[in-house]
């Protein structure tokens, strides 16, 4: 009997780590944008390399608007998994205000949870520090991403974004993404 | 365990299962009342008896069960990971929507064309296709491009209707696009709106009405073991979609009739091949896969063509060749004259690997741990590391840098190959954990600065996803401090920095790879030792005898087995050719004559637009060291239009060039002029991961805690219900 307790007593606690674990990820990804939010102001001001906090890796590149939704979500740079869990990230290394293909990745249960919700015609808008570019979607589709690679080809004019699909699974690592193109508003 | 309810509760007890339970019913016969209280406590479950009832025993393994459940659950938690869906799989070919429902229609012909200059093909494939349905139709063309191809040529003729492209500057190509629609004709800006694919929409095709569809795009060949390879999809093959829609598109009312296509029924799907391999160098070998081929060689080259006039288009297509070596390094060159000025390539096959003296080196590995290499990236970087390590010799000399926010060199100076050596580093590659941030400059001055070991070559092997902002300073940094020495970089993770990598590469003329997934370290990295470990030609110069305008600007050395390509536009032929270098610790020098060059005939401009290409590429490049981005782009769009090239800048634009028939005029057709894409623009990466999967984990923890909690709670008053009936 007492043995029993014992064992339901460590499953109660490694449970309740876990639940916080998995609650502490929506919560970080949240706080991550308030911080964010700030460094995106100072970069407006001028500040050369406003780090979010004090040991991040990354930075503040671009706001990205979805006006039907009423979303605002800052980009980060560098789609490494330590950036994805604060907000979306860009996928181009580097130098954003020179590259015309734009690829935005974001998880499916945070930031990019609003994919799912997204209508071919509507407007994406993304500020970056020197300008404010409106994108419509044109298209959307699933793909494997086992049998290809992600083509960034500068000469044409788009923004992507980029999640795994399908939206619901409950186990992560799947091989399927979602792809939701839009092209500039002329 | 029913009780009795009465004083006389022995005959209704079933077996008397041990002594104590004889002896609590001698009890009860003798004392009633002691009977009751005994039963009370039984039911407060105060009372332990060593021997269970048969549905406490039950109740029991059902909790015993819960409980491995429960366990097994959180098992689960801790290996979270699993495929989840199945492949999309995408149609290509010519989709038809009518009245009838949609269908794909299978090319009757398939004819292609192939030209394959330097480590270049450019590929022209018409297909042609019938509706075979007795309604108007619309029609979707779909056509899988390998990584990094843009369509730049396109010409479809639907029954006497003709829609071509054209290359125009931007905002003059949207203007055309307007103007046509406003005029009522049918018109598109060629956009490569989806990845990897072409696709155009073509409205009204008439029942039995034929088209013609016509693309051309360039595509990079691979090199790999000794030999150059091209491989030509052919994934031309019928399928029926019943009822599925693409996704995003408004589903549409009509679902279609499912049609089927015989097995076997293959005739008709023809495959006709043209190559043509540009060079004046010999080949060793050139070979078709899949395909018997004729292979002639003719003036500027090889000439490789089907042997079956009849061969279907069911299966791809791979075409490779291999240089052929000798024990000095050999030049070849063709030009092209198109009489402003002569495009040159110079090709310089390295020699054969058994001729070349290994030279002494010093290996300096460095290795990015910053906060973004964390996770999978910094697990193939290390893999990457320990790689590098076993391949070194025993002669040869190596050190090994990490850094972050700080630099950490594991030797002062360099050391030379041995069993405690190499235990030290691999116990150092061991203990490296990702974390702060990237200052990448003081780990290159560091690598590049240390004491100089006499009679060795010093080459510096960079990993990292190069995540830093200040590249122009970091590459001007490498310039500076580069000296003798050779830099390759690694690129790690699914988005690297790759145009600081490629760069970095190539001011430290050395190479460049590329990791993407953990099982491509092995791969990636014996293709970068076997490249560097035999350098047979270093400091490389090249002499045109006139002003030359030449590609790339830093010649890189030659290693055994992969030959060097340069691509020049000369004001007039050139006479002699010298080149100079380092050959096994001596002076080489080699000069190609002139009259010995292999001319393009009229027409065969890919040199010219190869040369173009290489132009924009630099171009671009120059950008990031601050050159005006108002004139680099008005410099590169006239060179795009110029050479007919697709560029950031300049679109392909297709308007419906069907003349208005009133006058009973013939339809002249022209052939669009030559157009390749340029730049350096494209660039391949693997998707990210993009699911946490938190949901999951949470519902799932949360059911296990209140499963475990509750079970405890109640496991306090726990015994059966059954019990209860007790005398009041």
């Amino acid at each position: 009997m007492l043995r029993r307790h014992w064992l339901l007593a460590v499953v109660s606690f490694t449970a309740a780590v876990f639940s916080l674990d998995a609650l502490w990820i929506p919560v970080k990804a949240e706080l991550a944008q308030h911080l964010l939010e700030r460094a995106w102001l100072r970069t407006l001001a001028g500040e050369p390399d406003a780090k979010p906090w004090p040991w991040a890796d990354t930075r503040a590149v671009a706001v990205l608007e979805v006006p039907r939704l009423g979303l605002r979500e800052i980009v980060l740079e560098g789609s490494s998994g330590r950036n994805l869990a604060f907000g979306p990230t860009l996928v181009n290394s580097g130098r954003l205000e020179l590259s015309s293909d734009r690829i935005l990745s974001g998880h499916r249960d945070t930031h990019f949870s609003f994919l799912r919700e997204l209508k071919t015609g509507d407007l994406l808008r993304l500020r970056t520090v020197n300008e404010i570019r409106d994108y419509r979607v044109s298209w959307q589709e699933a793909v494997d991403s086992r049998g290809q690679q992600l083509v960034i080809d500068d000469r044409i004019d788009r923004l992507t974004l980029l999640t795994c699909y399908p939206f619901d699974a409950a186990m992560p690592g799947g091989p399927l993404r979602w792809v939701v193109t839009a092209l500039p508003e002329s | 365990m029913p009780m009795p309810s009465n004083v006389k509760p022995v005959s209704k007890l079933p077996q008397p299962d041990s002594i104590r339970d004889e002896l609590e019913k001698q009890a009860w016969i003798q004392n009633p009342k002691l009977a009751n209280r005994l039963n009370n406590r039984r039911v407060d479950g105060q009372h332990h008896n060593t021997s269970c009832s048969e549905s406490a025993r039950r109740i029991k393994s059902w909790q015993d069960r819960t409980l491995l459940v429960i366990i097994a659950v959180l098992l689960v938690l801790l290996v979270i990971r699993a495929e989840t869906a199945i492949a999309v799989e995408q149609e290509w070919g010519l989709q038809m929507t009518s009245d009838s429902g949609v269908f794909t229609e299978l090319a009757i012909d398939t004819n292609i064309r192939l030209d394959i200059t330097g480590l270049v093909a450019r590929v022209e494939i018409t297909q042609q296709f019938t509706n075979n349905g007795n309604h108007w139709a619309e029609g979707i063309y779909r056509f899988p491009l390998p990584g990094g191809a843009a369509v730049d040529r396109m010409r479809i003729k639907v029954g006497e209707r003709v829609l071509e492209g054209e290359i125009q500057e931007k905002e003059s190509a949207r203007l055309s696009y307007q103007k046509a629609l406003e005029a009522g004709q049918t018109a598109t800006i060629v956009e490569q709106q989806r990845r990897n694919q072409f696709e155009t929409r073509l409205a009204n095709i008439g029942p039995g009405e034929s088209i013609e569809i016509t693309i051309g795009y360039l595509q990079n060949v691979s090199y790999s073991d000794f030999s150059y390879h091209l491989r030509l999809p052919m994934t031309f093959t019928p399928r029926w979609e019943p009822g599925r829609l693409s996704a995003g598109e408004p589903a549409s009312a009509q679902s279609p009739a499912p049609r089927l296509i015989p097995a076997g029924s293959a005739t008709g799907h023809r495959l006709k091949l043209q190559a043509k391999l540009v060079s004046s160098a010999k080949f060793a070998a050139i070979e078709s896969r899949y395909h018997d081929v004729d292979i002639r060689q003719v003036d500027n080259g090889y000439t490789i063509d089907l042997l079956n006039p009849d061969e279907l288009s069911d299966r791809d297509f791979e075409l490779s060749w291999t240089p052929a070596l000798q024990s000095q390094p050999s030049a070849s060159l063709t030009t092209f004259n198109d009489g402003e000025s002569v495009y040159a390539q110079l090709m310089l096959a390295p020699p054969l690997a058994e001729s070349v003296a290994p030279q002494a080196r010093e290996v300096v590995l460095i290795i990015d741990t910053s906060g973004s290499m964390e996770g999978a990236s910094l697990a193939q970087a290390k893999a990457a590391l320990l790689h590098a390590l076993k391949s070194l010799g025993n002669d040869e000399y190596f050190n090994l840098l990490q850094f972050n926010s700080h630099t950490e060199q594991l030797f002062d100076q360099s050391v030379q190959v041995s069993q405690s050596s190499l235990y030290v580093a691999q116990n150092f590659i061991t203990g490296l954990h990702a974390n702060g941030g990237t200052d990448m400059a003081p780990a290159l001055r560091t690598a590049l600065t240390l004491p100089e070991i006499p009679q060795l070559m010093r080459q510096v092997v960079f990993i990292t996803d190069g995540a830093v902002g200040n590249e122009t300073e970091l590459l001007q940094k490498v310039a500076q401090d580069l000296g003798d020495s050779r830099m390759f970089t690694v690129a790690i993770g699914h988005a690297p920095n790759s145009w600081f990598m490629r760069k970095a590469a190539e001011i430290g003329r050395g190479s460049y790879v590329h990791i993407a997934k953990p099982d491509e370290v092995e791969e990636q990295m014996s293709a970068l030792w076997g490249r560097i470990q035999l350098p047979a030609l270093t400091d490389i110069c090249v002499d045109w005898g006139t002003s030359a305008e030449y590609y790339p600007e830093v010649i890189p050395d030659l290693y055994a087995g992969e030959p060097l390509w340069l691509l020049a536009r000369l004001p007039s032929e050139p006479a002699i050719v010298g080149l100079c270098g380092n050959l096994n610790g001596l002076d080489w020098n080699l000069h190609v004559n002139g009259w010995d060059a292999v001319g393009s005939a009229p027409g065969e401009d890919n040199l010219a637009k190869l040369w173009a290409r290489k132009k924009i590429e630099a171009l671009e490049d120059s950008l990031m060291f601050g050159t005006d981005p108002e004139l680099t782009r008005l410099e590169i769009t006239s060179l795009a239009l110029d050479y007919g090239l697709l560029t950031r800048h300049t679109s392909l634009v297709a308007v419906d060039k069907t003349p208005r028939r009133e006058n009973g005029e013939s339809l002249a057709l022209t052939d669009i002029p030559g157009l390749l894409p340029a730049g350096n623009s494209t660039k391949l990466t693997g998707y990210p991961k993009t699911a946490t999967g938190w949901l999951a984990q949470l519902l799932l923890s949360v059911f296990v805690l209140l499963l475990a909690t509750s079970m405890l709670l109640f496991s306090g008053n726990r015994l059966p219900m059954t019990k209860t009936a007790v005398v009041p």
